[in-house]
């Protein structure tokens, strides 16, 4: 019988890395986080910080930097969580889409590549985005099918889609980088969404 | 104009902030009047794009990591803080005289608010969702107190508080941060350090227009402030502040 906390292994099928990705009393946690109990944030941490630090290494290729860049997560967390509603959300997926965004404003400012979107970003990432999130968006079943979306595709479309997540790379400037026509590398940006929806649609339906 | 159903195969890019161009524009712009199916398309793929966030290799941080984190959350330290503390207390001084008091000055707000009304749409600026901004001003819980009014220096504007909403800054005559730099507000609650607040840009003419959302303790709030910080902003202050509002009182 499973157990009501949900493990994941990794992509890299190590089971001696499993991963905790979503937790029954995540609300009661952000609850307290509002309430600004200390100890919710320790909890916060040993909950979600390896994963926020590994997404952010992942996307920075740099250990300091990640480290500096998983605090201010937190700690943006920490100031913005008033405005998110434990009832209504989800905390994790709110959490690592801060972590990622940090990591893709950090790139962008070695880059030069400070733009518009950066503030997009911000409002991207406002808590009450999130207000409609499944408390259990993150399980095991919608990551082993995203895992497997991702051998359907082609090498091209999974190249992009890595480029927009992981480098936060805009359609035109991933032709840039790739030295594609912009015509075309809009086609496997589609059509890999294509089959990322199309295999996660797929959950729904079971 | 693009429809929802053209629009909806790049929910994923708006989600992840990498989408530009027309398709941008005009997505923002459905969202901004409140499309049910744009918001929602966004809304769920900004919650699945959460799932990428589990695929890398995990890694494991270092041990220092948490005990850095929580130290933050503790009561700072800080050598600026008594800089910080006595240029506040100037500002509160100079700047009581220029507070606005809603229940006994009503209808001057009213036609100020309005010709902020009128600036918000007139400008358009980039910085906030317009029609967030318009709800934070038609709030009649929002009080407004002005800085740098008078002064030849720039810069000068106004900031507006809401117990429920959060904080509007309306600023002008701040020229951009350079390269490497950013503004970053701060909410300074009493007898406490500064509390990071976001970062925001200004516009060429030196205009910006920056809302934090959120409850807002107001009675245990003291001012306003900003500081140009490093590109990602910073925990606590590195410079001293560009202008302070004082907030106490309102």
């Amino acid at each position: 019988m499973m157990s009501s906390v949900v493990y994941a292994s990794t992509l890299a099928d190590d089971s001696k890395w499993k991963t905790r990705l979503s937790f029954p009393d995540d609300s009661a946690l952000a609850e307290r986080l509002r309430n600004r109990e200390p100890q919710a944030m320790a909890d916060l941490y040993d909950r979600y910080g390896r994963l926020a630090y590994s997404l952010i290494y992942r996307i920075v290729h740099n250990a300091s930097v990640a480290e500096d860049l998983v605090q201010e997560t937190f700690l943006r967390v920490w100031n913005q969580v008033r405005a998110f509603d434990p009832q209504r959300g989800a905390l994790s997926p709110w959490l690592l889409t801060v972590a990622r965004n940090r990591a893709i404003d950090y790139l962008r400012s070695v880059d030069n590549r400070v733009s518009q979107r950066t503030f997009e970003l911000e409002k991207i990432e406002h808590p009450a985005t999130f207000a409609t999130a499944e408390q259990d968006i993150l399980n095991l079943d919608r990551i082993r099918l995203l895992k497997d979306a991702f051998t359907k595709l082609t090498d091209q479309q999974r190249v992009v889609i890595e480029m927009a997540y992981y480098e936060g790379l805009s359609q035109s400037e991933m032709a840039e980088r790739i030295k594609q026509p912009l015509g075309t590398v809009k086609t496997w940006v589609r059509s890999a969404l294509k089959i990322l929806r199309r295999q996660l649609g797929a959950e729904a339906a079971i | 104009m693009s429809t929802c159903h053209e629009l909806s195969e790049v929910y994923e890019l708006y989600a992840l902030g990498v989408l530009d161009g027309e398709e941008a524009t005009a997505l923002a712009e459905h969202i901004r009047t409140g499309c049910p199916t744009c918001s929602s398309g966004v809304q769920e793929a900004l919650i699945s794009a959460a799932l990428l966030a589990t695929m890398p290799e995990q890694v494991e941080p270092p041990t220092r990591l948490r005990k850095r984190i929580l130290d933050n959350i503790g009561p700072e330290k800080s050598s600026a803080a008594w800089a910080w503390m006595s240029l506040w207390a100037a500002a509160t001084a100079a700047l009581l005289i220029g507070v606005i008091f809603l229940n006994t000055e009503r209808s001057k707000n009213d036609r100020e608010l309005a010709q902020l009304r009128f600036e918000v749409r007139r400008d358009a600026l980039n910085l906030i969702n317009a029609h967030m901004a318009l709800e934070f001003l038609d709030a009649p819980e929002t009080k407004t107190v002005t800085f740098g009014q008078g002064k030849p220096q720039p810069p000068h504007g106004r900031v507006l508080v809401n117990a429920k909403r959060g904080v509007m800054l309306i600023v002008a005559n701040l020229p951009p941060a350079p390269a490497g730099k950013i503004y970053e507000m701060w909410l300074i609650p009493k007898g406490r350090p500064p509390q990071p607040a976001g970062l925001f840009q200004t516009d060429e003419q030196g205009t910006a227009m920056y809302v934090r959302e959120g409850t807002l303790d107001l009675a245990n709030t003291d001012a306003v402030a900003v500081s140009l910080e490093p590109q990602r902003g910073s925990l606590a202050p590195t410079t001293t502040p560009l202008f302070v509002a004082a907030t106490s009182g309102l």
